[in-house]
This record gives structure tokens, sequence and C-alpha cells, in this order.
């Protein structure tokens, strides 16, 4: 397992290497760049002088040729150093660290909606299969996938605007300064989200306990006389989680880099939202940064599927 | 009897008047909540173009002058900083006397020296160090401290323009011991001497400023600070106002914002509205034929019924006022009358396009002739103003296809290279002033944000005799001559509609006036909230 570990481990470099390589040229095929997002796309910018632009482009390193950028780059990124934004001139990693406790807590929080939801919900239904229940459950799940989480959350804010006249908090307080405050704000997009997410969890649940149930060791352990429950939780539940686990990490990775449009509605100062003012200011550094950190997020969370793959069912094993 | 009466009639009329007038009058107190839809990529005023930076950060600051928070116009210079001036006789020079004791927030007083390192910073930067509107300053000579309390701005030639340029909100005045150590201190920092001393900047969400107890303004600021949010979603924004989480957002709504806004929260809502210092404009490229041919530019100006266009289109997007190059209702504007007197705005549309589709003829353009718009990938109000204006060409028998570009490639692929034949420009000012106005459309040698790549020596001559006129009423002369060529004898470039500023803000915020301008009137010395 240990070495297996290890392996994992190092093939997640070239994997990144790759996506810092593809990133870093493909974003400079995009036309405009950060001088002229920050001077032309404000306002009086057709007014500037060339020559500023060209000093501004200068600073930034933007004169060089993209091979000796690109060495610059790989450089402080050896050296774990992600370099400074090219739109604050701040370090990258503050302005990721500023955003990321954010997007990470509604993500856990996201994640919490669904699995509590999904689980039970999905178990009940294959249970209780082909009856009303099952259809009202199949019924929440498919609305679920249709309705895009920000849509809901449009109509949560609109909602309780027009009902209660109270407006979620819209300025993130972090939940260490007050709890509450933090709670309030947080709550109605995880459940938009949790929603939307517990809907694709809900039917694998459904599914693989319908597949479980059908087994025989299911049908011995009823046989015997086994308690309902325990065969339930000991028996059906964890060997149907498997592929449930799966989609709720991979859901969650999509979670981490796919909250833009909630984070925009509910104003949520996120990874989301920075992603895209970083790709709409060119700032190219920033973007490359929160690529690679999308990436490793992805890469960690199969690495750690994998893991729980093997704690939940012994006959997975890994050399 | 009678005497009872009128006694008792002018006792309720002064018993109705007593609120009414205590009312209006400013109380302190509270905190201003705004939501800013833009973030600066840095503190200093003298390098960054965006109100992402104005909104939030001007009241930390003073400027030497100020444009009057209470004119409508927003064109009228007032002392800020300078509590006086004269002007020379030759025009040349400008003596500027300053307030005594005007702190800092570190507690150093203001001074003469403060006033020239700050201007020399903008006028003449040395290198390394950005100033986005040096260009504005060519004029200046030397800024002089001749002692503590007095500035001197040498001019090299007599300018129309000067007085109203250093009412500019933009020229910050920093500390001259700070920029004597560090040039780049104010991009990190904030220091200045305004009504509001700094707290905090936590990126992407908020700004915080607290009242300045020591203002040299006395009795102001009312409030007792502000809070700018900052929030992209523009349905988000209007949500906060509608919510009264927020009492108002500086840059403006749509239409269809305001009305809900209303119609919700009613008198708890006040609306003011302007034109707005901004324009769409159509370049249209004179190197690529038939545009290099004068009638048919003039038939494509012809065709556009602004008056008629203003009526539908203001009712959903954020245009409204027909205009020429100066913004209405402001100083040098063409009033009505002269503006139906040129190829565009005449009052009869049938006319225009007959006389459009008569060119077209002339210069040999075959009916249904087609050609690319290339728009700029902003929905609003580029989108509206693009359908209607292909809609208008149409109805002289043009067959034109829209293209839209994403915003941030749209300057460097399409307008700047010259790779189109018509597509929208746009002019967005941060005071309204000829010099400002007008430079936009000087040869293209001379400025190379003119998109239709023109040469026109007449429109140059006439810009550097505005410029230099002292007298205003002979300046708007020359601006009204400049503007004739400009959008009539050679159409060289198209104006579509005026943007219109919708502001609907809370009720309770007193004292703001709207301008035509979102980068003015951002100081909030002057702004207080009722009860």
């Amino acid at each position: 397992m240990l070495k297996y570990i290890a392996k994992r481990f190092l093939l997640m470099i070239p994997t990144l290497l790759g996506v810092a390589i593809l990133t870093f040229f493909l974003l400079r095929i995009v036309p405009g760049d950060v001088v002229e997002a920050r001077f032309i796309a404000a306002g009086q910018g057709q007014f500037v002088d060339r020559a500023l632009m060209d000093m501004e482009r200068a600073k930034l390193g933007l004169d060089q040729p993209m091979w000796k950028q690109f060495v610059a780059w790989m450089w402080g990124l050896v050296r774990l150093d992600l370099g400074l934004s090219m739109w604050t001139g701040a370090p990258i990693t503050e302005e990721i660290k500023l955003r990321l406790a954010l997007s990470l807590q509604l993500a856990i929080m996201a994640t919490v909606v669904a699995t509590l939801l999904a689980i039970p919900l999905g178990v009940v239904a294959a249970l209780k299969q082909d009856t009303w229940i099952d259809y009202a459950v199949r019924v929440f799940s498919i609305a679920g996938l249709a309705m895009p989480s920000f849509w809901l959350g449009i109509l949560m804010i609109l909602g309780f605007l027009i009902i209660f006249k109270w407006l979620p908090p819209m300025v993130y307080t972090p939940f260490w300064v007050d709890p509450w405050e933090n709670l309030a704000q947080l709550i109605w997009p995880a459940l938009a989200v949790g929603y939307r997410y517990s809907a694709v969890a809900t039917r694998m649940t459904r599914s693989a306990m319908l597949e479980v149930l059908r087994e025989d060791y299911i049908r011995t352990a009823r046989a015997k006389g086994l308690w309902l429950k325990l065969i339930l939780v000991r028996h059906a539940l964890k060997n149907a989680m498997l592929p449930v686990v799966t989609v709720i990490a991979l859901e969650f990775a999509f979670l981490l880099g796919g909250l833009v449009v909630t984070e925009q509605v509910f104003n949520l100062n996120g990874i989301g939202m920075l992603f895209v003012e970083a790709i709409a200011r060119r700032d190219y550094t920033l973007t490359q940064a929160l690529v690679l950190l999308t990436a490793s997020t992805f890469i960690v969370v199969n690495f750690l599927m994998d893991v729980m793959y093997a704690w939940l069912d012994p006959r997975i094993r890994y050399r | 009897m009678r005497r009872v009466t009128t006694l008792f009639a002018l006792v309720l009329v002064a018993a109705l008047a007593v609120p009414a007038t205590a009312q209006e009058k400013p109380r302190h107190g509270g905190e201003l909540v705004f939501p800013v839809p833009s973030e600066p990529p840095s503190y200093d005023g003298h390098r960054e173009e965006t109100f992402g930076l104005i909104h939030p950060f001007a009241p930390f600051y003073n400027t030497l002058l100020r444009v009057d928070p209470n004119d409508p116009s927003g064109t009228k210079p007032v002392p800020s900083l300078a509590e006086s001036w004269t002007i020379a006789k030759d025009g040349l020079t400008y003596t500027f006397k300053l307030r005594r004791g005007v702190k800092f927030h570190d507690g150093s007083e203001m001074t003469s020296k403060d006033v020239k390192a700050s201007y020399d910073k903008i006028i003449s930067p040395p290198a390394g160090v950005g100033s986005t509107r040096q260009g504005q300053y060519a004029v200046v000579e030397a800024v002089e401290a001749p002692d503590p309390y007095t500035v001197r701005f040498r001019l090299k030639w007599p300018s129309g323009a000067f007085l109203t340029s250093l009412a500019s909100p933009w020229n910050f005045i920093y500390k001259a011991d700070i920029l004597a150590k560090d040039m780049h201190w104010y991009e990190k920092n904030i220091m200045g001497t305004g009504p509001f001393i700094f707290v905090e900047h936590v990126r992407g969400s908020h700004v915080v400023g607290k009242k300045n107890p020591t203002y040299w303004d006395k009795g102001k600021p009312y409030l007792d600070g502000f809070r700018a949010l900052f929030v992209r979603d523009t349905a988000a924004q209007v949500s906060l106002i509608r919510g009264e989480r927020a009492h108002i957002q500086f840059r403006g709504f749509a239409p269809k914002d305001r009305d809900n806004l209303k119609a919700a929260l009613g008198d708890k809502i006040t609306v003011q509205e302007s034109p707005w210092d901004c324009i769409l404009l159509v370049a249209i490229n004179h190197e690529k034929k038939p545009f290099d041919d004068k009638r048919v530019r003039r038939a494509l100006t012809l065709a556009l019924d602004r008056y008629e266009g203003s009526k539908a289109l203001s009712q959903i997007a954020i245009v409204k006022e027909v205009a020429g190059v100066v913004v209405p209702g402001t100083p040098f504007a063409t009033p009505p009358d002269e503006l139906a007197k040129l190829a565009g705005y005449w009052r009869d549309i049938t006319k225009s396009r007959e006389e459009a589709k008569r060119l077209l003829r002339e210069a040999g353009v075959p009916d249904g002739f087609s050609f690319t718009f290339k728009n700029r990938g902003i929905p609003m109000p580029y989108e509206p103003l693009a359908v209607w204006l292909i809609d208008q060409w149409r109805q002289i028998g043009l067959n034109v296809k829209h293209e839209v570009v994403e915003s941030a490639a749209y300057f460097g692929q399409v307008v700047r290279p010259g790779n189109f034949e018509a597509a929208m420009d746009f002019q967005c000012g941060y005071i309204v002033e000829p010099d400002l106005d007008l430079y936009k459309f000087v040869s293209r040698d001379k400025n190379p944000a003119n998109y239709s790549r023109y040469t026109d020596r007449t429109l140059d001559e006439l810009y550097d005799k505005q410029s230099r006129a002292g007298d205003p009423e002979e300046r708007k002369k020359l601006v009204r001559q400049f503007e004739k060529r400009l959008l009539d004898e050679e159409a060289h470039y198209l104006m579509t509609l005026q943007w219109h500023r919708i502001i609907p803000h809370s009720a309770k915020v007193k004292g703001w006036q709207v301008t035509p301008s979102h980068y003015l009137n951002n100081t909030l010395d002057v702004v207080w909230l009722a009860d």
C-alpha cells in the first residue's frame, strides 16, 4: 500500500507538469493581456499613452520572449513560488489563501447537505422500489439534476426578499469571527449547491443499493433471519457505498473549481469568483496557479478515493 | 376673528415649515453602505483608470480643486485644498492659495510641497512610474511652490481647459516626504487628507473608512463612516439595495432595475438620473472601401432615427440623450435646435433616409450591399444599440452582419489593427471638458485611439484653437465648428445615443447629487443619512 502511495505521488509530477505547460501556452494564445484589460477596458484607457502600456508590460516581463517567461515561471514553481499576481502585484499564495477558506467551507457544507440527503433517500427508495416513495425520491432527484444551482440560489434570494423582506448577508464573515453570521451566509448557497449535488448521489445510492440487495449474501442473511437494520448497515450499505463515494468525491473536486456562478449570485468571494476575475483580467500568473490548484485537487481527490476504496472493499488491494 | 385666523394660519405654516427645514438639515452619524462592481489593481489614483478605485478610495483623499458636488452638470471647478486662485492676464500663470491647517491622516501638515510633488508625479513621472493622465498636462511648463501655502503652475500656452483639468477626481494629493522615499508607496498604501480615514480593505470583499475627526472642513463629514462592498453581479447589487442592506450604487442601474426597485420599495427609493459622459460610437474604417467615400459615411449617419431610437431604447438600455460631441446639459453642449441641423440629427427621418439612399446610389453602392459590424462583447448597452443600428441601416437597403468579439480581445484584435469595416467604439469621460471629449477625433497620427483611421488637419487645427481659446463663447463656436466637420461634413465617426445614468438609491441618502460622470462626486464629505 505504501509503495502504491509513493508511486501515485510521483505520478502527480508529470501530470501537473503537463497541466502547467498546457495552461501557460494556451493562455498566451488568447488575445489581449493584463495591461490591455487594465487600461483599455476600464474607461479612459483609449487615451492612454502607448509608452506607458509598454512600460507596464516590461515591468511584468511580458516583453520577454515566451520561452523566457515560461522558464522563469517554472523556476518559481520548482522553488514552490507561485509568483505575484499581475493584476494586484500581491503574492499569489496570499490571493488564493484569502479565497480558498470560503470555497472549501462551502464545498464541505454542500457535500454534507448532499450526503445527508442522498444516502437516506437513496436507501429508502431502493427498499421501497416502485412504490410512491420511490417515485417521489426519483422526482426529487431528477428535479435537482434539471435545476441549475445558481437558478435555485436566485429563487432563494428573491423568495427571502419578497416573502420575509430578508436577504442573506452578502459580505463574507469567517466562521471564527462570527459563526452565526457565517452560517447565515453560507447555508443557502450550500443548500442550493448541495441539492443538485445530492440528486446525482441519490440516484447512485438507489441503484447501488438495489444491486447489492439482490446479491446472494443479502438473501442468505435475510433467510437466516438476521435483523434488517443490521443487514442494511453492516452488509448492504457498506458495499453499496463504493460507487457513491466515487460520485461524492468527484463532485467535491468539481465544486472547488465550479462554484463560479453560485458564488456570483450570493456574492461569495471564493475561488470560483477569483477564477473568473483572473481570466477576465488576463492575470496569467494567477490563472496558471488556479488551474494548477484545481488539477491538484482532482489528483488528490482521486488518490484519496483509491485509498477509501481499499478500505471499503478489502478485495481491492494495490501492489 | 380674522386676526385669530391669520395668526392660526401663520402658526400652522410655521409648524409645517419647521420640521421640513429640520429634515433637510444634515444629520451626523451612520455608515453609508454601497456596492462597487469593480475592484482596482492598486490604490494609486495617478496610475489607475477604473471607477473601482474612485468609488471606494476617493473619500480618503482631497484634490487641489474639485467639481462642485452640488452642480448637476458636473463641470464647475470649486476650491478644495486650494482656497482661491488667480490667473495671470496672459493666461500663462495660475497661482493657488492653499488652505492652512490641513492635516494628513498621520497628523503632519499638508503644504505646497505636497501639491508640487503630487503634480510632478502626474505630469513628469520618473522612469518606471506610471501616470495615466500625463498627456492631459502637456501644457504645463513647471509647477512651483514659492511658499508653503502657494502653488504656481506655469503654462507653455494659454489653455481653456486647464482649470477644469485640476478638478480631476484622480489627482489625489499625496505626501511629498513619502513620494521622495518611494514613488510606488501609494500603489499599496493609503494616506491622504480626505474626510475619511482608511480602516481596511479585504480584497474581493470590502473597504471600510471611518470619519476623520480632524477634517479641515469643520463639521464634515456627516457620516461616521462608509463601507464599500465589492459585488460584481448586477442582480446581487440590486438585491442589496432592495433588501436595504446597501444604500446606493454610484455607477448606475438599468431602467428595469430602477422600475423594479421603485415598485418594491416605493417611497423608500429616490431616483436620480442624468445624461452620462459615456457614449458608444461607430468607427468607420476609412481605409476600407466603400467607407473611404464620405457620401457612404454620411448615408450611414443619415439612416439613424436617433429621436425615435431614444424613445424605444431608453426603456430597455442605459442610453437616452441625442447628443453631439459634448454631453447635453453641460456648458459646451450643442443646443437641440442647432444639433437638428447636422446630418443624422434632422427631425424629418424620411427626408434623411431618402438623402441617404441617394448618396449610396451616387457613390455606386448597390442596393442590398453587405458589410459586417463588429461589436464588443458587453451586453449592456452594446448589444441593444448594435441591434438598433443594424435595423436602421437595413432601412436604407444595407445588409449588415453583427459579429461580437470578446471584450478584452476587442481593442487588440479588432479596432486597433483596423480589422473591421464598421465597429463599435466608446468614449467615457471622468469630467466633461471639450479637450477630453474632442481629443478622440483628431487625426490618427496625433491620437492612435482614432479608430476610424483618418487624417484631417482641419479638425486638428480646430482642436488646438478651441483648446487655447480663453473666452468660453469663442470656444463654444470652435467646438460647434469641430462638431459640424466631424459629424456632418465628413461623417468621420457616428455618434449613437448618450448613455443615461440611473441611480435609484435609498431615500435616506441625502446631500448626494448625480452628475454626468460616475467618476465624480465620490468624496462623500457632503453626504448624510436621514433617520
